[in-house]
């Protein structure tokens, strides 16, 4: 019986050690996990610039990048990707394309557009890959659109930018245009907030 | 003599008797996870050689009046190399064989039952190692930095960035700021060249280890020839050690077959990061998720109060693909086994199991085939049918021919 008592006492002892043992080898382990989450990104791009009204907008790529637009450069059912003059960061690049004013529709703000111009944002809502200006006819879709080339959502740009095909879940921004000598030009900021929001806001 | 001398004090004899005469069966399906082991021996190798010129970073570099971004500067450099682009495309190549060979050796457990009691442990250890082996290439893919890698691995980080409440912080963290932000190159290839490889190799280390501890199963046949607990096959050492050295070389050649007449991911071709996004394809062991994207519809978001909510991406790039990752995971406990099984299990003896794996192989395929939706012209809502209705068939037609076979 006693015998019993003391090899109890000696198998508990050990039991207890060897938890301890255990729990501060996961502690010390786990300690050195630490620094990992002290560890601060170097600042990349945050945020952007806000457009603001008389912002001139610049060809954003080609043979013309950096040039101001003006109102004689583009056709009907021509577009391009431009930049706000100055602010040239990626999350501000719009697209910037001209058709009949007739054409355009609620909920498409018709007093942003100028002269047939109009413009949204070039973000997509999705993955914020930069959405394409198809005039021609693509897929079912045979009047002019806007299109990621990433998950195929497809914009109608008669209509606000609404999603007409693909996974965006929101319209594109639209730009606020004016016409300052000549020269296309914004007349403000964004009405919405531009590509993919974190966290699903 | 040197053996001599080496045996005396290493008593290399007990090594050679214990380890070289080890029995390995024989069957053409167990050289997928061979396969797979040499591709990842060759990415190794191949990627020791282009560590030789790479530089891990995104900042731009002035080139003949051009501003390139100095990785997508030193690939061209490690391309202009005599041998620079075919070891490139090798290693490129190489990483699509491994993850093709897994999916392959996967299969085969899965159809020969051996994932069953005692073999859990190493279909739960063969799944991590796929997902490092999946998580290895994502990471590589964003290394050229081109503008398919730059737009490829933006995806990665809006769909980490898209979780609700820890999303954005993981995004930062994992991608070292709002990718690209200078950080992003180097966090990358840290994780490419240094934690991911060496996960591999503790993964693939106790893989093999399981697999030598617990002996090979072996093909059914062989039940009726050789004695219960003991395996029929060929010894390591020479008869296995010459067959493996043939997969080997064969993989090699293979490798240098496919890079000489398939160019992968040609960065001249697709240029430099520019702002206008080119039309991206994921690689096809992720297409199956990039087709649940385009699955969701957009208005599937699940609101969790006023600042978050679970949005399609969440639901198509994360939750969907892992449950479907944990299903298969958990595979082996579906299953109560007294015995434990050392031998393959016809797979009509399991006609639910059989059905159901033939359905997902089927599900992986129509989900693939629905990345490529836009460019074969099928409307959206065809492919959600389909997606859901051809499984389901697969499965019955699976199930109805194990059925006719067993009453036969």
């Amino acid at each position: 019986m006693a015998d019993k008592k003391i090899r109890d006492f000696y198998t508990t002892r050990r039991k207890i050690l060897k938890g301890m043992l255990g729990a501060a080898g996961a502690g010390a382990l786990g300690c050195m996990l630490v620094p990992f989450g002290t560890i601060k990104a170097p600042s990349g791009k945050k945020g952007r610039q806000k457009i603001a009204k008389g912002d001139r907008l610049v060809y954003a790529v080609g043979p013309n990048a950096g040039k101001e637009i003006k109102v004689s450069d583009l056709a009907i059912n021509k577009g391009t990707l431009a930049f706000p003059k100055g602010k040239e960061e990626h999350n501000n690049l719009i697209l910037l394309f001209r058709a009949k004013e007739s054409e355009f529709q609620k909920p498409t703000k018709i007093n942003y557009t100028v002269d047939g111009f109009c413009a949204y944002s070039a973000i997509c809502t999705h993955m914020g890959c930069t959405v394409e200006w198809y005039p021609e006819k693509q897929f079912s879709f045979d009047f002019p659109h806007l299109f990621c080339p990433c998950h195929q959502s497809v914009f109608d740009v008669f209509h606000g930018a609404k999603v007409l095909a693909g996974p965006a879940p929101r319209p594109l921004p639209q730009l606020p245009l004016m016409i300052s000598g000549g020269v296309i030009a914004a007349a403000g900021d964004f009405d919405g907030p531009i590509g993919p929001q974190p966290g699903g806001k | 003599m040197v053996y001599e001398w080496l045996n005396e004090r290493l008593d290399l004899d007990r090594f050679k008797k214990k380890y070289l005469t080890k029995v390995f069966p024989v069957h053409s399906t167990y050289f997928f996870g061979e396969i797979a082991l040499f591709s990842f021996v060759i990415l190794i190798l191949t990627g020791i050689y282009l560590l030789f010129s790479y530089t891990p970073s995104s900042r731009l570099v002035e080139v003949g009046g051009k501003k390139l971004p100095a990785a997508y500067h030193s690939i061209l450099l490690i391309n202009s190399q005599p041998l620079g682009v075919i070891i490139r495309y090798v290693h490129h190549w190489a990483a699509h064989i491994m993850i093709a060979a897994l999916i392959l050796h996967m299969i085969r457990v899965y159809f020969s039952g051996t994932f069953k009691k005692p073999r859990e442990i190493n279909w739960l250890v063969g799944m991590v190692l796929f997902t490092l082996a999946i998580l290895a290439g994502f990471t590589g893919y964003s290394l050229p930095f081109d503008v398919l890698s730059v737009v490829a691995t933006g995806i990665g980080y809006e769909i980490a960035n898209s979780i609700p409440y820890i999303g954005p912080a993981i995004a930062k963290f994992v991608f070292a700021g709002q990718f690209p932000s200078p950080g992003s190159v180097p966090r990358l290839y840290m994780y490419h060249v240094v934690l991911l490889p060496l996960l591999l190799m503790v993964t693939i280390g106790l893989h093999m280890l399981v697999m030598v501890k617990q002996k090979h199963s072996q093909p059914y046949q062989n039940k009726d020839i050789a004695k219960s607990g003991k395996i029929l096959g060929i010894p390591l050492y020479p008869q296995q050690l010459s067959l493996m050295m043939f997969v080997f070389f064969f993989t090699l050649s293979v490798l240098f077959f496919l890079a000489s007449f398939l160019p992968v991911h040609n960065v001249e071709y697709f240029g430099p990061p520019t702002l206008q996004t080119p039309m991206v394809k994921p690689d096809w062991y992720l297409l199956w998720i990039y087709g649940i994207i385009k699955l969701i519809p957009g208005n599937w978001v699940i609101p969790l109060g006023s600042s978050a909510s679970i949005s399609p991406e969440v639901i198509g790039g994360i939750l969907l693909p892992g449950v479907i990752m944990t299903i298969i995971a958990l595979v082996p406990f579906m299953y109560k086994e007294k015995e434990p099984l050392n031998y393959w299990e016809p797979a009509s003896l399991r006609p639910i199991g059989t059905s159901a794996g033939v359905a997902f192989i089927i599900m992986f395929i129509a989900l693939s085939v629905t990345g490529y939706q836009a460019e074969l012209n099928i409307p959206i809502t065809v492919c959600r049918v389909y997606t859901i209705a051809l499984p389901i068939i697969a499965f019955f037609i699976t199930y109805f021919i194990i059925r006719k076979k067993r009453e036969v």
